[in-house]
């Protein structure tokens, strides 16, 4: 087994996950309603808080980008919503991540529209993208995971990057010059991927910021995950174009 | 041996391990007990060595079943619990302080083969993976020898017959 494929032996995990479905669903649910706090009454949850925040986020981002494109391309007709033609298939965390692996197996497949690549957001955030898929469950590879990297940019610069998880419940951002000013707190999107995602979407926010240690002329940027990824009991997966 | 319980027994916990075992994760790494390790030193300290070798590799394949690659802990738990049931012919562990040392040193040994071979199948593995390593065998080792009554139980050993009074 350790020298046959990963795509081949995964179908035993897939296969057990999809047997144990209810009972590994339950337990989760389980699990997390027991680690989350139930709020007050009239208090908005932290979960649904930080719902609406990226939410907000994702639309003053939408907002700017479409401000840019009028002024660029004035004229020209373009969608208001750049996901309005996408399909958000939602699926329940079958298992979170075990041993620290970074990541989820999910209760939709390939049945369901899912291919891999595919972005999957959690509480209105890129949480990752799907790395493999079976019929009916699939596995997302979480951005916090250290073989996941994803084109990402950091609001108020033109310049593109590429973050990578850090294996442990946050992302590095990369090759990112010191000349780019950049402060803590300052959103990181997703950026537009033809195909997969047409519009910026938050990942998360500036957390650290420093110089690199090995080259002192790029930046050593932390960001920390917009949503508690390990509290996820569902997700939504962007499927850009999806099928009648 | 009973074979069906066992098989019944493996997979219940394996669900557990899987999706009901995050109540219990302590400290920001989320170190969690590994009740499988725990069966394991459960199995190769109470059976003969020939149902501790079979019941090694079959809770092996459990967890990698719930594991990031499959093929690495099926290896690990097969070796060493069939090191640890061979060592069982030559000294009995019975008192719960032993119990908890053979957990702690076999979810450290098992635990770090594991990572070596999951490495060669180029899956990624967080930075902190010792000190998960060790915080799990730990805990692990504090909760196992209070699961061996239950799991004795259910599984139909008893666990005095080896004793000299």
């Amino acid at each position: 087994m350790v020298v046959a494929p990963q795509e081949v032996t995964n179908k035993f995990q897939f296969a057990f996950a999809r047997i144990f479905r209810w009972p590994l669903s339950i337990g989760r649910n389980i699990s997390l309603s027991a680690r989350t706090r139930q709020p007050l009454g009239d208090v908005v949850s932290r979960r649904e808080h930080g719902q609406l925040q990226n939410h907000l986020a994702n639309v003053t981002e939408e907002l700017v980008e479409k401000h840019r494109k009028v002024e660029e391309l004035s004229g020209l007709r373009d969608r208001l919503y750049a996901l309005e033609g996408a399909k958000l298939m939602l699926a329940d965390v079958i298992t979170g991540s075990i041993d620290g692996d970074n990541k989820l197996i999910i209760n939709r497949g390939e049945s369901d529209g899912l291919a891999m690549g595919q972005f999957v957001l959690g509480d209105n955030s890129i949480i990752g993208t799907i790395s493999e898929v079976s019929a009916r469950t699939a596995k997302v590879k979480l951005i916090t995971d250290p073989s996941s990297n994803i084109a990402a940019k950091i609001v108020g610069l033109d310049v593109e990057t590429v973050i990578q998880g850090d294996g442990k419940d946050s992302v590095k951002v990369q090759l990112l010059s010191i000349k780019h000013k950049v402060k803590v707190g300052d959103d990181v999107y997703a950026c537009k991927k033809p195909g997969l995602l047409d519009t910026a979407i938050k990942i998360g926010a500036v957390a650290g910021c420093k110089r690199d240690d090995g080259n002192p002329l790029l930046w050593d940027i932390t960001v920390k995950p917009a949503c508690d990824i390990k509290k996820l009991s569902d997700v939504a997966v962007v499927i850009m174009n999806p099928r009648q | 041996m009973r074979w069906l319980r066992f098989a019944v027994f493996i997979v219940i916990v394996t669900v557990l391990q899987a999706g009901m075992v995050d109540i219990l994760a302590v400290t920001r790494w989320d170190v969690k007990p590994d009740l499988l390790l725990i069966l394991l030193v459960f199995f190769a300290t109470y059976c003969n060595t020939s149902e501790a070798i079979i019941t090694s590799f079959a809770i092996g394949f459990a967890a990698d079943l719930i594991g990031s690659a499959m093929g690495s802990q099926i290896i690990s738990f097969g070796l060493f619990g069939t090191a640890l049931a061979y060592l069982h012919r030559v000294i009995t562990i019975r008192k719960m302080p032993y119990q908890a040392l053979a957990i702690f040193i076999t979810g450290l040994l098992a635990g770090t083969l594991a990572h070596l071979l999951t490495l060669l199948k180029n899956q990624p593995t967080p930075s902190n993976i010792y000190a998960v390593l060790f915080g799990t065998s730990l805990y692990s080792s504090l909760l196992g020898p209070f699961l061996f009554l239950p799991s004795a139980w259910w599984m139909r050993i008893k666990t005095h017959r080896f004793s000299r009074s």
